[in-house]
């Protein structure tokens, strides 16, 4: 215990005498900031500034209005930013000999990579506080907030550190220099990028798996989703990473270092997939977004049998992304068993012929066929297929939605003037005064 | 007997830069292994420490088998030409270096003229200051047998002397043994008790500084 303080005392150290953390606390801020003040002025806008009519209310969530685009600076800073940081935690090292003398200390490489994972976990927190400015901000100038999307949504955040953290380890581990690590760690974020996109033209086994890239990981929480699958995945990934850079950075032969890579790849893909076949699910959104109304939820569960779906829509028709997202997505956490095989063979769609936009559901060999991809209809047709009573929808409350006409006011100063300069100053102190 | 090397092979590709090295420590003496440029030192080092697979071999420390991964509890190795930790200060590395390893610091910095330089930045030391920092950071670990490369390279005269005599001192009263690699022929015989001399990854000549004697030409004839 006491070497790992000394230890993550020493990774602690290292990280504020790097530039690269200083800068990224210091662009962090303005980033922010600017997402914040662009979010609140067009929320207002939407809320009837100005004079205008406010749009309708239930489509106002602070959500998606405020929270959203106000850390969606962070995915930008994890992304462009951040893997510089971890990867000359490690990098640095390796170039100044350092690693010579620490893989002879009495700490092992298990408590050197968690003491960088602590580390770098202490420096991203720092990095939040811009975030977690902008939330009580958001408080001060009237505006709602609900704690469990709120927290789902910092959540997601936290686990995108984690992977991006791993990822960069592992490329610093393994390259023989900073920049071939930067350069590898980019690749693999563009490479995400690239699944994201052959994916959505292409369906299919693709895009099972690009539901598990990070820009698609967090997209679920800033839907207010929390998969348990997506969330294993992404944790696991990043924890693999730490453990291949364990695994590179240890003295080994290159022939020990191949097959110590191959059983912790073979062991990281194993808990992968079965986190991936995780179904647990959980809409912590205020307005229910993933969810069916709460009556239709019950009715549904009454069924209790597998639903086999053949879809003959092609990737690229926009009425897939609608049934997928309005009806597969909910069916799936209130059905036992949601099998869905996919008929179209064509990206387009186009020339496939007749039964193209059929829609076949079928619950213990009874079968029933539509082509609509409207909520209420797709349950009717459920419903009369599993002999079940449609139930009344009509009890549950509408989200009222949360209209707020505030100016950003404060913010520009905090932003733009006193988090870079007490970035700035805090930097400078350091380096003039450190021991 | 405090160590035995047994064979000690390693090839790098086809160049075979340690062929069959083996040789003894005994306790509390000082041995310096000398050979020309490229005679395979610091890779014997690295091997050694457990850093760099060899390809054959054995170490036996205490008359027991000691497998690469278990050395760092036996030997600690401080290389050459590193400079760890440039952003941080002299007087953090001591600091770090004692509490991992549960020393005292003690008057280390003072013991090593390091006081004045106590807050430097390690990457804005000389080659001279680095390498009594080192230096004073591989004292203060416990291992029972300390490998040092080049102790002295970068040193002047006076400072080398000095070095000598802290080496030859409280380690050795502790009962510590070194293990130190020497270009200058003159300094090796002056520090060391006895001499092993390495020639293309080969050991050509073993013992006391009087038996190698005159060593220069000793080593003209066999490297």
């Amino acid at each position: 215990m006491r070497s790992l303080r000394a230890l993550a005392g020493k990774e602690w150290r290292e990280l504020l005498a790097s530039r690269s953390f200083w800068l990224l606390l210091a662009i962090v801020g303005p980033l922010t900031g600017h997402a914040f003040i662009t979010a609140v002025e067009s929320y207002a806008e939407m809320s009837g500034a100005a004079g205008a009519p406010a749009a309708l209310p239930q489509g106002l969530t602070p959500l998606d209005g405020i929270f959203v685009p106000a850390f969606g600076a962070y995915d930008l800073a994890i992304t462009l930013l951040f893997p510089f940081v971890a990867i000359r935690l490690v990098a640095s090292e390796k170039e100044s000999g350092a690693l010579k003398l620490m893989l002879q200390s009495p700490a092992g490489l298990p408590a050197m990579m968690a003491a960088k994972g602590v580390v770098l976990a202490a420096g991203w927190a720092l990095a939040w506080l811009p975030g977690l400015a902008a939330v009580a901000l958001w408080r001060i100038y009237g505006g709602h907030v609900y704690a469990p999307e709120l927290l789902n949504l910092l959540a997601g955040h936290a686990l995108r550190f984690v992977l991006s953290a791993g990822v960069a380890v592992a490329a610093a581990a393994v390259a023989p220099g900073a920049a071939s690590a930067a350069i590898a760690t980019l690749a693999f974020t563009v490479g995400t990028w690239a699944l994201d996109f052959v994916a959505m033209a292409r369906g299919g086994v693709l895009q099972q798996i690009a539901a598990y890239t990070p820009a698609a990981a967090l997209r679920g929480f800033e839907q207010g989703q929390l998969r348990a699958g997506a969330a294993a995945v992404t944790l696991l990934v990043g924890l693999a990473g730490f453990a291949f850079a364990a695994v590179w950075i240890s003295p080994e032969s290159h022939r020990r270092r191949l097959r110590n890579t191959a059983i912790v790849a073979a062991a990281a893909g194993a808990a992968v997939w079965s986190a991936a076949l995780m179904r647990p699910s959980w809409d912590l959104s205020e307005n229910r977004r993933n969810s069916f109304p709460r009556a239709d939820e019950q009715a549904l569960r009454r069924i209790g049998a597998p639903l086999r779906v053949t879809v003959n829509l092609a990737a690229e028709d926009p009425r897939l992304t609608d049934l997928e997202r309005n009806i597969l997505a909910k069916l799936d956490r209130v059905l036992p068993s949601v099998r869905v095989e996919y008929a179209a063979r064509t990206r387009s769609g186009l020339f496939e012929g007749d039964r193209y936009g059929e829609i076949w559901y079928e619950f213990n060999g009874h079968k029933a066929m539509n082509r609509s991809t409207t909520e209420p209809i797709v349950l009717d047709t459920l419903y009369s297929l599993a002999g079940v009573a449609a139930p009344n929808r009509g009890g549950e409350p509408d989200y009222p939605g949360y209209p707020l006409n505030a100016r950003p006011t404060g913010a520009t100063l905090l932003y733009y003037l006193f988090w870079p300069a007490a970035v700035i100053g805090a930097g400078w102190l350091h380096f003039r005064y450190r021991s | 007997m405090l160590a035995n090397v047994r064979n000690l092979s390693k090839q790098f590709g086809r160049n075979a830069v340690l062929s069959d090295v083996s040789f003894s420590v005994r306790e509390g003496e000082v041995l310096g292994l000398i050979g020309p440029n490229g005679s395979g030192k610091t890779t014997l080092f690295e091997c050694l420490a457990g850093l760099l697979p060899c390809d054959s071999g054995a170490v036996d420390f205490r008359g027991e088998p000691l497998k690469p991964a278990r050395r760092k509890e036996a030997l600690f190795y401080m290389p050459d030409g590193i400079r760890p930790w440039p952003d941080q200060t002299v007087a953090w590395a001591l600091d770090f270096f004692a509490r991992m390893w549960r020393r005292p610091a003690g008057d280390t910095a003072q013991a090593w003229g390091l006081a004045p330089l106590a807050r430097s930045r390690i990457g804005a030391l000389s080659k001279g200051e680095l390498k009594r920092t080192l230096l004073a950071l591989a004292l203060l670990t416990p291992q029972p047998l300390l490998l040092l490369d080049e102790p002295f390279d970068g040193l002047d005269f006076r400072q080398t002397r000095e070095a000598m005599a802290l080496l030859r001192g409280r380690p050795l009263d502790e009962g510590r043994t070194l293990l130190v690699s020497i270009h200058q022929l003159t300094d090796a015989a002056r520090v060391s008790d006895r001499l092993v001399l390495l020639s293309r990854g080969r050991v050509v000549a073993e013992g006391s500084p009087a038996e190698l004697h005159p060593l220069e030409e000793v080593f003209l004839a066999l490297t």
